[in-house]
């Protein structure tokens, strides 16, 4: 989402039009602008550079209990770990502090098997107690219940040295991920933290590869090694420097002049602006794994109430043409699942075919309005019968120019059915604040970015984060709820058996094909770059161990651990 | 004496003007700082998460007149509470890691071009008609027409970006530790030429011409005149005579500029990653942290009436009437 931010500030895009029109000699012979062998070398080759957070100057806080994005990248999993981490891309748990996870039979019962030999950076060994006692503080403090596990947890209980017990208060098997990626503390440093919810923490004890704050300065800071890292021989890289960007401008920048090594942002037309700067080093990896950018339909409101109104919609929009125009033809069009590819295991083949809505299609569309009773009046505007004409706002955040040009090609599409949709642009907070209270005709959105897709689903289709108009809601912006969702929802909370999980995420897709509550756009792209000038063993499309992306955590571990100095 | 004493009191005056509009503006804003934290992690949060995040900062309902005997107690005390962007570091440390580089990139920015523009503005008035007074005013004031991150973008870009001659970004080397050695401070220097070119840029036309008309003026006076008849020396007229007596209304402009220079630099500071507010309050607006605002604001407002009242201060020395009364 930072992407948009920047474009905001709009440098880019006009920095990158410079790049472009300085086809000078140097360009052919040299592909580092001369700013680039200086930065280059003052940055000894052991230090990868990465940047994924955009400050202008570092608060040094190293807690990884409070809320995220307060505490330095990578807290949260790079200087204290998870118990296992979901591979989006593989579509497994990875075991990492845990080596193994078994359910109960009633699936109120969860066993975590630790893994045997591991220490804390200070020398003293990680325990079950460890992860008991981070639980129990999460219980304390309702302020550090990022994941809300206490809304389904009962108790923790450390058996013996390495194997944990969670108990459930009901069945809730997607809950595993919540409890696995929680990041552990040391019992023996955070049992004399007085307020762990306003703690600081300024030197961490931690498990993971990077423990040690070598540099901290208001526009850098580097960390070292953990010296009794579990994994032998990683990580291969020495420390991790972060000097501070602003805005994704400046992280680009950067990326040009050689100083990153990695980076997470948004580069419009990567191509032309970083590729071909230094085709041979300079690389980009974007894998639609990301959430799905979705436009919500107030189904609170006539005529959205009306199934076939939102279908008719849907057929109407060129999809094609906004994944090449306002996407740089990042994406692809989303078919009717509105899953992204990170889901594609789960996909049901019967559900993609039955969705004919999300292909254009204006001859079904006007039909299906026909049908539903709107008849076109004047100036080839169709009217309900009670003569409201069809006449709708479309909401988009003031400068998300990516929204804002997939919008105006919907409201150009929408008159060819005889709908008027018109652009209405907010600034971020009224525009988030009208979409969670439900006050809008049709509105820009994302969907939950979760592994699994029970909680796409239960956001888009359940009771459970049902409000009234008026109220905020978290999710479920389109407020459209069906008790038939409901039955799967639960049905695939008390299952852990994979194959029935598939049926049941199956049928949901299904009821989802069938009601379209949401009008899916396309699935977003998980921004990642990296430079192999000085470090290799980076993610990309041949070997696809990880999402390149810095910016999903806890997945970054997996490249923090295996990159490796050229 | 007097002359000053009643100008502290107007200060005080106004100073709790703006410290109560500090604290209404924010809080007019629609939306509230828990979904803006939740939303800014796209999907990736469970909606109970907010709960949590409300718990964390300390939301009250309090009605809004006790808020604000609160808010103005806490400040007379120092303190002005916990950052939401930066939780849980308080206002007080996240406005100092970035006030230092600010008042020494606007102040030296603002020092720069005053002094500059208004040296310019004398010999051009000294010397008028001459090439100095025909070309440099219009080239100035186009310049100065453009906004300041523009400019900063652009020697950004040709200096920084194609030639190399100087640092892309910060405000010294990322391989210096701060320290009071000379390569440190030849650092600071070194990244401060561009940002700081970029305000002095913009600014310079403005002074130049308030001091090249008022100089005019001044040189029709009988006292220049006979100055000239004493035979002093046309150096001595045009510092002494002419010059100090046209000062006085670029004097009054450099406490106001000091307030556009602030706000403008912030702009500057993003282009160019200098580790000042220009950033923090961006992100204060963008979470919606008042606390923040509030002390970003405050820092501003004290440090143009700080200026301003060093202004008045200036103006006793330089105009003896002031002195009289």
């Amino acid at each position: 989402m930072s992407h948009r931010l920047l474009l905001m500030c709009l440098s880019l895009l006009s920095l990158g039009g410079l790049v472009h029109c300085k086809k000078s000699p140097q360009e052919g012979a040299q592909p580092a602008p001369p700013a680039a062998s200086t930065a280059a070398a003052t940055v000894k080759a052991t230090a990868l550079t990465l940047a994924q957070e955009q400050q202008a100057s570092w608060i040094r806080n190293f807690n990884p209990l409070i809320a995220p994005g307060t505490a330095r990248f990578p807290t949260r999993a790079g200087v204290y770990e998870p118990l296992m981490i979901f591979n989006t891309l593989k579509g497994e748990f990875v075991p990492w502090l845990a080596v193994k996870h078994e359910w109960s039979e009633d699936s109120k019962k969860l066993t975590l098997s630790l893994r045997p030999g591991v220490k804390w950076s200070d020398g003293q060994p990680f325990t079950a107690k460890d992860v008991a006692f981070t639980f129990e503080l999460l219980k304390q403090h309702k302020a550090l219940d990022f994941p809300s596990v206490w809304a389904f947890l009962e108790g923790v209980q450390a058996k013996d040295e390495t194997t944990v017990e969670f108990t459930l208060a009901r069945p809730y098997v997607p809950g595993l991920v919540y409890i696995v990626h929680q990041p552990i503390v040391p019992e023996h440093k955070w049992k004399d933290v007085k307020d762990p919810v306003t703690f600081t923490n300024e030197t961490p004890v931690a498990t993971g590869p990077f423990t040690e704050v070598k540099v901290f300065q208001n526009q850098i800071f580097e960390l070292g090694r953990n010296p009794h890292y579990w994994q032998p021989g990683k990580p291969a890289v020495q420390s991790l420097r972060f000097p501070a960007y602003p805005g994704n401008d400046q992280a680009n920048l950067a990326l040009l002049t050689g100083e990153l090594d990695w980076a997470g942002s948004f580069v419009p037309d990567i191509e032309r602006v970083f590729v071909s700067k230094d085709k041979e080093n300079n690389h980009y990896w974007f894998p639609l794994v990301g959430n799905t950018t979705t436009l919500y339909v107030n189904t609170t409101k006539k005529p959205f109430n009306d199934v076939r109104v939102r279908k008719a919609i849907s057929m109407a929009i060129d999809r094609d043409q906004i994944v090449k125009v306002a996407m740089y033809g990042y994406t692809r069009p989303s078919d009717s699942t509105a899953l992204s590819d990170a889901h594609n295991a789960w996909r049901n083949p019967q559900a993609v075919e039955a969705g004919d809505w999300t292909r254009l299609d204006l001859a079904k569309a006007n039909a299906l309005l026909d049908e539903a009773g709107y008849k076109r009046g004047e100036g080839g505007i169709r009217a309900a019968p009670d003569k409201t004409p069809l006449r709708f706002e479309i909401n988009v955040v003031t400068g998300w120019s990516d929204w804002v040009r997939a919008v105006q090609i919907i409201a150009q599409n929408l008159k060819q059915i005889g709908v008027e949709a018109s652009l209405k642009t907010y600034d971020f907070s009224p525009w988030f604040e009208r979409l969670q209270k439900g006050e809008f005709d049709l509105s820009m959105g994302w969907t939950s970015d979760e592994p699994t897709p029970y909680h796409f689903y239960r956001d888009l289709m359940g009771t459970e984060t049902l409000r009234p108009v008026g109220e905020v809601s978290a999710r479920n912006w389109g407020r459209f709820a069906s008790e038939d969702a409901d039955a799967l929802l639960r049905a695939f909370e008390s299952t852990n058996d994979p194959a029935e999980q598939k049926k049941l995420a199956g049928q949901m897709q299904l009821l989802f094909v069938q009601n379209a509550p949401v009008i899916p756009l396309f699935p977003g792209p998980s921004w990642g770059e990296y430079s192999t000038r000085r470090f290799t063993n980076f993610p990309n499309k041949d070997n696809p161990y990880a999402k390149l992306t810095p910016n999903s955590s806890p997945e970054n571990l997996f490249v923090l651990v295996e990159v490796k100095p050229k | 004496m007097r002359h000053l004493l009643r100008n502290l009191a107007v200060y005080a005056v106004a100073a709790w003007a703006s410290l109560t509009l500090n604290f209404l503006i924010p809080r007019l804003m629609p939306g509230d700082p828990a979904s803006i934290m939740f939303a800014r992690f796209a999907g990736q949060l469970q909606p109970e998460a907010i709960d949590a995040l409300r718990v964390a900062f300390g939301f009250t309902n309090e009605p809004l007149h006790q808020q604000y005997f609160t808010y103005v107690r806490h400040l007379l005390q120092g303190d002005l509470g916990i950052s939401i962007a930066y939780f849980p570091a308080k206002v007080t440390d996240v406005i100092g890691t970035g006030l230092g580089w600010t008042l020494l990139l606007s102040g030296a920015a603002v020092i720069i071009s005053f002094v500059l523009g208004t040296t310019l503005g004398v010999v051009a008035a000294w010397r008028r008609g001459g090439w100095l007074d025909s070309v440099m005013p219009p080239v100035l004031v186009f310049l100065g027409a453009f906004p300041y991150f523009w400019l900063a973008m652009v020697l950004l870009y040709t200096l920084g970006f194609v030639l190399g001659a100087f640092p892309l970004r910060h405000a010294y080397s990322d391989s210096l530790a701060p320290a009071l050695s000379g390569e440190f401070i030849l650092s600071v220097i070194q990244h401060l030429v561009l940002p700081a070119s970029a305000i002095v840029i913009a600014t310079l036309g403005g002074w130049m011409l308030s001091m090249r008309s008022a100089m005019v003026g001044v040189l029709a006076e009988d006292y220049i005149t006979l100055a000239n008849a004493k035979g002093l020396s046309q150096k001595r007229i045009m510092f002494h005579y002419a010059a100090r007596n046209a000062l006085l209304p670029n004097v009054t402009g450099f406490g106001m500029a000091l307030g556009f220079v602030l706000s403008g630099s912030l702009l500057t500071e993003i282009v160019f990653s200098y580790p000042g507010q220009g950033y923090l309050l961006i992100q204060a607006v963008r979470n919606q942290d008042y606390p923040l605002m509030q002390g970003i604001f405050l820092t501003i407002t004290l440090a143009v009436l700080g200026a301003n009242l060093l202004v008045d201060i200036l103006y006793v020395w330089l105009d003896p009437r002031t002195r009289t009364r």
